[in-house]
């Protein structure tokens, strides 16, 4: 039987989910998004009221802002079993919001690369598999 | 209220950057205290308020007694009674807790202060400090720990974030590896004669360029270490200030920057930014730096001499065209001039050898860098000494992260 394919911190995207996306927090005042979520708008003229915070899905397609190949492994809590090389990226949403995540491969990546979010496994044990949000370049 | 008053500098003490196994990080701040009451002919009972740099990674060692380093340190050199602050603003902190002992003395409230700082960074990357051996049991407060969710999820480490904006630079206007190597290879040959740097050596351009990747395009040695170091500053009025120094400095500007809502940076320990129109990136250093220029009146033509964050070689070039207001790109070329030089320079950079020789002591690297900056100002290098003469005024600015900035400017006032 197939692991369960877990979150390693739950409610930063939807899941279990087909089509993943993002969670983020909008402003029904200014239009600002957030991410993670938020309980307060941080837009310094926006009243602080929680009610004025609604819970969105972002689109889960992008544009590459940058990335870097990471070769280093990082310290703990940090996980990844086994460890390889792995692309980080900044990427712009249609919310005109910049998103940072991994990307799911380390080859072919450019600025300005139409990237989709979907998840990835960084480690598992033997229930489950622990997964992370990660951006794909699309073929086009 | 009271006009401010002008306050100087008249007593530095700092102990070398690098690993120091044998010694506390206490133990690192008493003996800079030390120094820096001999350098201003004063006893620990002249010191009459206090500002401490204190630990960010308690968790990792240090514990309680590093975070509330005041009090811990007190016990050493005993206890006064005095006012003590203890203060984080990331690697800014430095900085921040010289401004506040400048504004208890500028405000009259006393007539003599110290900030001090000691500080154990070692041990490879900046992680998270929040233990949760059940992550995916996120606590209400853990919600909020955005460095533990970039860290966990996305790997992202310090030098991850710096080398993304450096790609992002390389791709807009196309700064090369040839200036990435010779913002370290330049440097570095202000650390040889720097005695408190940690790597006094000279690196070579085709050492530097055969150095491993750390993250794509960053190379190793285009990468600061963590080191541990301490510093300690003492100020007091400028009518005061001849009575403990034949060369006081005068503070003419400090302050502490923090982002503007709507840059476009996703700074570290965050994991996303939602970019407003007309916001600059890096808002929280050129707040500072526009904040220091207007309270001194002065501007770019007018500084001497420069230490800034090198933490890496693209801080190295971010951080130059800030200070000086130069557009993006055009730090590559005052680079490969060798107007930057941080001995022989026309306006030198970095004159120690930069946070790139010393490899970053957090909260103490801005007291480091005014340190730096008063010994050269002073005269007191030695072979280390800049070439130039005329050092009327010195800029230091300090990086920190999750958007914690700080910036000073001295004068000299002899």
């Amino acid at each position: 039987m197939a692991k369960q394919q877990v979150p390693i911190i739950e409610g930063l995207f939807t899941w279990p989910s087909q089509k993943p996306q993002l969670l983020a927090s909008k402003c029904k005042k200014c239009g600002s998004y957030f991410f993670p979520k938020v309980a307060y708008c941080g837009n310094p003229d926006c009243p602080k009221d929680k009610a004025n915070m609604e819970v969105v899905p972002l689109s889960n397609t992008g544009k590459m802002y940058t990335f870097t190949i990471h070769t280093a492994q990082p310290a703990h809590p940090f996980r990844m079993e086994p460890f390889k090389p792995y692309g980080v990226a900044m990427v712009d949403v249609p919310e005109g919001m910049r998103v940072l995540g991994m990307t799911t491969t380390t080859e072919g990546l450019k600025i300005g690369q139409a990237v989709e979010m979907t998840v990835g496994k960084l480690y598992e044990d033997a229930e489950n598999e622990y997964i992370t949000w990660m951006w794909k370049p699309v073929e086009k | 209220m009271k006009p401010m008053r002008e306050v100087a500098i008249v007593g530095i003490g700092q102990h070398p950057w690098g690993q120091f196994p044998e010694k506390s990080m206490q133990d690192m701040g008493v003996e800079c205290i030390v120094s820096a009451l001999k350098d201003a002919n004063m006893s620990w009972r002249d010191i009459q308020s206090a500002a401490f740099g204190a630990y960010m990674w308690i968790a990792d060692r240090g514990g309680v007694p590093s975070l509330l380093m005041g009090t811990s340190i007190a016990r050493m050199m005993g206890e006064t009674g005095i006012p003590m602050v203890n203060c984080v603003n990331a690697c800014a902190s430095g900085q921040a807790i010289l401004r506040e002992a400048v504004l208890a003395v500028a405000s009259g409230h006393v007539d003599t202060a110290i900030a001090i700082a000691a500080d154990k960074s070692a041990g490879g990357f900046f992680r998270p400090q929040l233990r949760d051996a059940s992550p995916t049991k996120f606590d209400r407060g853990g919600e909020n720990d955005t460095d533990y969710i970039r860290f966990c999820m996305t790997g992202e480490t310090n030098p991850a974030y710096w080398a993304m904006e450096l790609r992002r630079r390389m791709y807009d206007v196309g700064t090369t590896d040839e200036v990435l190597a010779m913002a370290k290879h330049m440097t570095s040959e202000g650390a040889v004669h720097n005695p408190y740097a940690r790597y006094r050596k000279v690196f070579t351009m085709e050492e530097i360029q055969a150095s491993k990747y750390i993250a794509d395009p960053l190379r190793l040695f285009e990468i600061c270490a963590t080191s541990d170091g301490a510093a300690a500053v003492i100020v007091t009025t400028m009518e005061n200030a001849k009575k403990y120094s034949k060369k006081p400095l005068l503070v003419k500007a400090i302050t502490i920057g923090t982002p503007t809502f709507g840059d476009p940076t996703i700074r570290l320990t965050f994991c996303s930014a939602f970019p407003r129109p007309g916001v600059p990136d890096l808002s929280e250093s050129r707040n500072a730096i526009k904040a220091i220029y207007k309270m001194s009146g002065l501007q770019p033509a007018d500084i001497d001499i420069i230490e800034l964050p090198d933490n890496s070689s693209w801080h190295y070039l971010v951080y130059l065209e800030c200070i000086l207001g130069l557009k993006t790109g055009e730090a590559d070329k005052m680079l490969m001039s060798g107007k930057v030089h941080p001995i022989t320079g026309e306006l030198p950079v970095c004159s120690g050898g930069g946070v790139a020789a010393q490899g970053e002591a957090v909260v103490a690297q801005g007291l480091s860098q005014v340190c730096q900056l008063v010994r050269q100002m002073r005269g007191e290098c030695g072979e280390g000494q800049v070439k130039k003469t005329k050092l009327v005024n010195g800029l230091a600015q300090t990086y920190g992260y999750a958007g914690n900035n700080a910036a000073c400017i001295l004068h000299k006032a002899w």
